[in-house]
């Protein structure tokens, strides 16, 4: 499990890629807990590259929302290919992290 | 048509993977059909192997995919102990906010809103897990 990460400023893009499923969940969530520092306020996880999300993946993907939540940073969440929208609306993760179509939109809305 | 013996280990659900996009590619399904289809297995299995199971190896779990034209089919066995993941598991709050939201609880809720329906039944001392899913577009 590969994480890129781009810092720019207190923003960190994230780009996952592949599977976040059963499987490979454990190491999603150690990468992204390498990546993350406390200094990051926003977060931008970017799933264009993700092909495949199950319940194991939005299990870590809400750990982190509400690890940065806990100290006033926030998670965006953007390009979402179409059956994995589906799945993050399914589980209410639209009500609760806000998703755009793609980076530039999401790195947009932070203003 | 589609039958497999998995072990009772998650580095199986590769293998089923493989034969699941094999399948959907023969009958042509659409793609967010093949989605919802790895997605309920691996949901599904993950639960008799972590639950049914207490993540013990050695034992088998038959998976059966019957694809007709307008309908797919899942049909999932095992022997662990009698476990109904419809009614046993607890329905999340999809609605609660960021802190409030609990943690797991989806795998099933994913499979019972993906599926048009599922059954559930305790037979010779096995659980079968039955989804049927419309292929209605």
């Amino acid at each position: 499990m590969e994480i890129n990460t781009e810092r720019e400023g207190t923003l960190l893009v994230a780009r996952a890629g592949g599977r976040l499923d059963s499987i490979n969940a454990r190491e999603f969530d150690d990468a992204l807990k390498s990546a993350i520092s406390d200094s990051d306020q926003v977060l931008i996880m970017d799933l264009e590259k993700v092909s495949y999300v199950s319940s194991a993946g939005l299990r870590v993907i809400l750990l982190t929302a509400k690890t940065l939540q806990q100290r006033s940073a926030k998670l965006l969440i953007c390009s979402l290919a179409e059956p994995i929208r589906e799945v993050f609306e399914i589980s209410g993760f639209d009500k609760i992290i806000p998703i755009h179509a793609n980076l530039g939109e999401a790195k947009a809305s932070i203003g | 048509m589609l039958s497999l013996c998995l072990e009772s280990r998650l580095d199986e659900l590769q293998r089923l993977e493989a034969a699941v996009e094999n399948l959907g590619e023969q009958e042509q399904w659409p793609p967010n059909l093949l989605y919802q289809a790895k997605l309920v297995l691996e949901e599904v299995i993950v639960n008799i192997v972590n639950y049914g199971y207490e993540q013990r190896e050695g034992y088998k779990i038959d998976v059966d995919l019957i694809s007709e034209p307008d309908t797919l089919t899942i049909k999932i066995a095992d022997d662990g102990r009698a476990f109904d993941p419809l009614s046993q598991a607890p329905t999340p709050d999809v609605d609660a906010n960021l802190e409030d939201r609990p943690i797991g609880g989806l795998g099933v809720y994913l499979v019972q809103t993906l599926m048009d329906e599922a059954h559930y039944r305790r037979e010779q001392d096995r659980n079968h897990l039955t989804l049927i899913k419309r292929r209605d577009g």
